[in-house]
């Protein structure tokens, strides 16, 4: 594959050192109209990444390219096809958000009221209040409305469905698979896996800020298999389980399918992650 | 230019306006004039403080804009803020002439040294403020409390001068028309301090922003 394909976003060996955090060598590549989770638990670097990727912080190593632009060289350029979304930020809650569209249309040349105008309608937003007066669903919602009318290619969402209840984050969740059906390229980081499984053509898998898995959603589950044991793990898979987390009944452990027992069954993404880390946590 | 206009629409915080009729206290008899360009200061203060509760760093930085750019956006726009008091200062100076101004006790009396200083004070405090400030965004206030020490110091210095030191009793807080060419000369020094000192203050902080890694 070749740049003039336009890779949407192409990540070569980032790293990052904090006193009491490495972001080690973490490299992969966006398929084009895909929607990619980004998963691992709290702390395992996926702000970090994300904030690399984007120039908020400096990466001590590594090679960030958007579009097959280097990251350092064409910010503007790339700006203008990239959105960003983070659940954490609410930008200007005091002003109306008819004020802050009138400043940030200015920035792109490609920016299309026509379509500001069908994004605002479809998610019901009105122009006249402010951030502080949406809830947190409706915030993401505007700021993706925003990143849809300067004619995005690709959108990165930072945790964006933390903290929004189950009816907001399965609207959020057909509104990722509307913007893939028309072509768009989005990048999820999340912890909540279960919106993934509905919408995630590919998983990245970060732990300890190493990249441990990077695969289609559908081959990544497939190679897992959970075993339900009681409070002792039978001797034949004790040496292939990875990860033991308590159940009711004993204990569930994850084991790869080639070595699974009759009985066991297909594994979701969470369980996946929560064994995977426990297995880190054990060692 | 486009910069410009989203830090006036989205940072401006309404102190800014507020304190620019604290160079009404121009009028004020026997006080020290300096100090209202520390109200100044204060209203860029509270422009940073508000564009840090906004997440205004992350917003700005996903425009298709560049650290430095921004940096020198927020510095012009307070330093345009500035450059509208000392002309208000400078009205309210030419009112006060005409309305017959008295010797002022606690200072430079209202007059075109007065100009000057008040340019010296703005150069201290964009060159201590805002290189501090760059250097961490998140914490407006330390830079404040620097910047706005080294003001009050030299506002300290000015009105123990007028008592102490010739040149600053002797011609400076002299009334106008007296030693106006001493004056105008004071005035023109503090402009090219004001006009450095900025231009400098861009230029390290753009430079501080651009090594600094945003926790946003």
């Amino acid at each position: 594959m070749t740049y003039e394909v336009k890779i949407p976003l192409e990540v070569r060996g980032l790293c990052k050192n904090y006193p009491a955090f490495r972001l080690d060598e973490v490299s992969f590549r966006l398929v084009p109209g895909s929607i990619t989770g980004f998963i691992g638990r709290n702390g395992a670097g996926k702000t970090t990444t994300i904030n690399s990727m984007l120039s908020f912080v400096k990466p001590d190593a590594g090679e960030v390219r958007f579009f097959g632009l280097e990251a350092g060289e064409h910010e503007a350029e790339i700006k203008e096809k990239i959105g960003f979304v983070s659940a954490g930020m609410t930008y200007y809650t005091r002003k109306k958000l008819k004020a802050i569209t009138e400043v940030t249309k200015t920035f792109y040349p490609a920016w299309n009221d026509t379509a500001y105008r069908k994004w605002l309608g479809a998610f019901g937003l009105d122009e006249e209040k402010t951030p502080a007066e949406l809830s947190n669903g409706m915030k993401i919602k505007y700021a993706l409305a925003l990143a849809l009318s300067h004619g995005a290619e690709l959108l990165i969402l930072d945790e964006p469905t933390s903290g929004l209840d189950p009816v907001s984050r399965e609207e959020l969740v057909e509104v990722f698979l509307k913007l893939k059906d028309e072509g768009k390229t989005v990048f999820f980081s999340t912890h909540i896996t279960s919106d993934l499984e509905k919408c995630a053509d590919r998983i990245l898998f970060l732990q300890n800020g190493q990249l441990k898995a990077d695969d289609g959603l559908d081959s990544f589950r497939e190679a897992w298999r959970i075993a339900e044991c009681g409070q002792e793990i039978p001797a034949e898979i004790r040496k292939a389980a990875r990860g033991r987390c308590r159940i009711r009944e004993g204990y569930t452990v994850l084991l790869p399918k080639e070595e699974a027992p009759a009985g066991a069954r297909e594994a979701t993404l969470e369980e996946i992650m929560i064994h995977l880390e426990k297995e880190a946590d054990e060692a | 230019m486009k910069l410009l206009m989203k830090e006036w629409k989205l940072c401006m915080h309404p102190t800014g306006y507020i304190m620019l009729l604290c160079a009404a206290l121009i009028l004020v008899p026997g006080y020290p004039y300096g100090v209202t360009c520390f109200y100044m200061g204060l209203a860029i203060y509270f422009i940073c403080l508000t564009a840090r509760e906004n997440h205004d760093a992350a917003f700005t930085l996903m425009l298709p804009v560049s650290r430095p750019e921004a940096v020198k956006a927020r510095i012009l726009l307070c330093a345009g803020l500035e450059v509208i008091d000392l002309l208000l200062i400078g009205l309210f100076i030419l009112v006060k002439g005409a309305a017959g101004s008295m010797p002022n006790p606690a200072g430079l009396d209202a007059g075109l040294a007065l100009l000057g200083e008040g340019m010296i004070l703005f150069a201290i405090y964009n060159m201590i403020f805002f290189p501090m400030y760059y250097r961490d965004i998140n914490k407006p206030g330390k830079a404040f409390g620097f910047a706005a020490s080294a003001m009050f110091l030299w506002i300290v210095l000015e009105v123990a001068g007028t008592y102490t030191v010739p040149f600053v009793r002797d011609v400076l807080d002299q009334p106008d028309p007296r030693y106006m060419s001493d004056k105008a000369l004071f005035t023109l020094g503090g402009l090219a301090l004001f006009l450095g000192g900025t231009a400098w203050s861009i230029q390290t902080s753009a430079k501080r922003f651009g090594e600094v890694d945003l926790s946003l």
